[in-house]
């Protein structure tokens, strides 16, 4: 591995402080893709700023709705029994992340951060609307996540801010959510998914959010065919009206894990899957 | 640039000067000389690395050895007992023909440990969630499931 200095500042401000002063510094979290990507040359720091060393990053508070510190790893959240209880669809993601070891580990603002098409932490809090927290030396600013992501490898993060928090509302009693994940082997990035959050009234769809993951250029919300849904029944019609839209909608690729076709179709089956398990 | 760190490794302090970019696994391996962790891939997909942190599976080829800084790991050789005797976990993978060519063993057993440290009596389900991130190329993980149930039997017996 290429040499680099590695840092572990205690508080937010040095860490903000030192990113201004070291030219070629990066944020390091869990570590869990930034470490492979060193190793595989696609990034060489000169030196890390280690955010894991900052108590209030990682911490979970309730308060009607949630405040996740962004350094929070997944195992974290999975043993957190009121975050799970009020935010099911959180919980059923981040138990399809990696493996143990990984989940021990690796943060859930480090997977929004590394901006993958696959993050599987970005689909329930993109259906559940997440606002992020961005701090910079100046100024800190929340912006709803469904704006955050701006293309593989790419947010509205700039160089000198750290994400601070994933802000969640309170949840609600009349709504349904669910996640699927489609991986080669069960520990795998995910080759399609998706989660969808519905509220029902009368058999009638009032509220869409819907999010798919592998099927474009970054985690996506599917705007398109929540407002088909939003207002009509729940039929047969509409359900497959719904899949054939969500197949039309994603711009997925072929690469080593599937083909563009097979993921098209899997996005249309876990649409129909999810309205399915949603509306029982 | 170098820095000093001391933290607990297999019951014991130990103080090490390291660089930066240095991951836990090489501290173990070259500094400490302990090979009995092992490196597969060196990217987290494996398990072969696992150690524990306080208390946690995780790979310690992906982990920076700066964040071991005042944490306790435990490494296979942390199982070892008295006069060369093999720990329960390891003697239930040789009884259950859990092991072949043994390159993947000390991960599995150290995923092994974490999870029983902290479930006791798991569920089949349960163990292989816990060694869903260590691969293993010879056994075809029946008898390594078997292995962990045998423990988790014992001890449940024991009580
Ligand atoms: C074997 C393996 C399996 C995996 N499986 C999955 C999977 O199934 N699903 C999945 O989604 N991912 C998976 N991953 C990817 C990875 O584990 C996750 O994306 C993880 O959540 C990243 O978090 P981290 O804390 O390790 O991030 P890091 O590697 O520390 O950071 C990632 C990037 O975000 C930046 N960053 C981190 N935190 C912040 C912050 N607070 N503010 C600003 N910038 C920040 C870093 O500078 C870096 O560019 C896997 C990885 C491995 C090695
Ligand atoms: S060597 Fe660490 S997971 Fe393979
Ligand atoms: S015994 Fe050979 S890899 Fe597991």
């Amino acid at each position: 591995m290429r040499r680099f200095d590695y840092l572990r500042p205690k508080s937010l401000k040095e860490a903000l402080q030192l990113k201004k002063t070291i030219a070629g510094a990066k944020y390091i979290s869990g570590g869990t893709d930034l470490i492979v990507q060193i190793k595989n040359r696609e990034l060489q720091p000169t030196t890390l700023i280690s955010l894991r060393s900052i108590p209030e990053l990682a911490r979970i508070e309730i308060n009607g709705g949630a405040r996740i510190g962004a350094l929070a790893t997944i195992s974290d959240l999975i043993q957190h029994i009121e975050l799970g209880h009020n935010y099911p669809v959180l919980i059923a993601a981040a138990k399809r992340l990696g493996s143990l070891q990984i989940r021990n580990v690796a943060t859930t603002g480090g997977n929004l951060c590394n901006c993958s098409p696959s993050a599987d932490m970005a689909l329930p809090l993109l259906v559940l609307e997440a606002k992020v927290r961005l701090q910079s030396a100046k100024a800190s600013r929340e912006i709803p996540l469904s704006e955050f992501f701006k293309g593989p490898g790419k947010s509205c993060l700039s160089s000198d801010e750290i994400m601070t928090d994933i802000l969640l509302e309170p949840p609600s009693q009349k709504t349904k959510a669910t996640f699927l994940k489609k991986g080669r082997v069960k520990m795998d990035l995910a080759i399609a998914s998706l989660a969808l959050l519905v509220e029902i009234e009368g058999g009638r769809c009032r509220k869409a959010r819907i999010a798919a993951g592998s099927v474009a250029s970054m985690p996506l919300r599917l705007f398109d065919v929540e407002a088909l849904l939003e207002g009509s029944t729940i039929s047969k019609d509409s359900v497959s009206k719904a899949q054939q839209l969500a197949r039309d909608t994603v711009s997925p690729i072929t690469d080593l894990r599937a083909t563009e076709e097979y993921r098209r179709h899997v996005v249309g089956v876990y649409m129909k899957r999810g309205l399915e398990k949603v509306f029982g | 640039m170098k820095a000093e760190i001391s933290f607990i490794l297999n019951g014991s302090e130990v103080n090490v000067t390291i660089d930066g970019h240095l991951r836990l696994i090489d501290i173990l391996r070259n500094t400490m000389s302990l090979t009995g962790t092992k490196e597969g891939c060196g990217e987290g997909e494996c398990g072969a690395c696992t150690v524990i942190v306080d208390g946690r599976a995780v790979n310690s080829c992906l982990y920076p050895a700066h964040e071991i800084e005042g944490k306790s790991v435990t490494t296979i050789e942390g199982l070892r007992m008295p006069e060369h005797k093999l720990s329960e976990i390891q003697q239930a993978f040789v009884d259950n023909g859990a092991i072949q060519c043994g390159f993947c063993t000390p991960g599995m057993i150290m995923s092994a440990k974490a999870l029983l440290d902290s479930n006791p009596n798991p569920s089949d389900e349960e163990i292989r969630d816990a060694l869903q991130g260590n691969l293993c190329r010879c056994t075809g993980y029946v008898q390594i499931v078997e292995a962990v149930k045998s423990v988790a039997g014992q001890i449940m017996g024991k009580k």
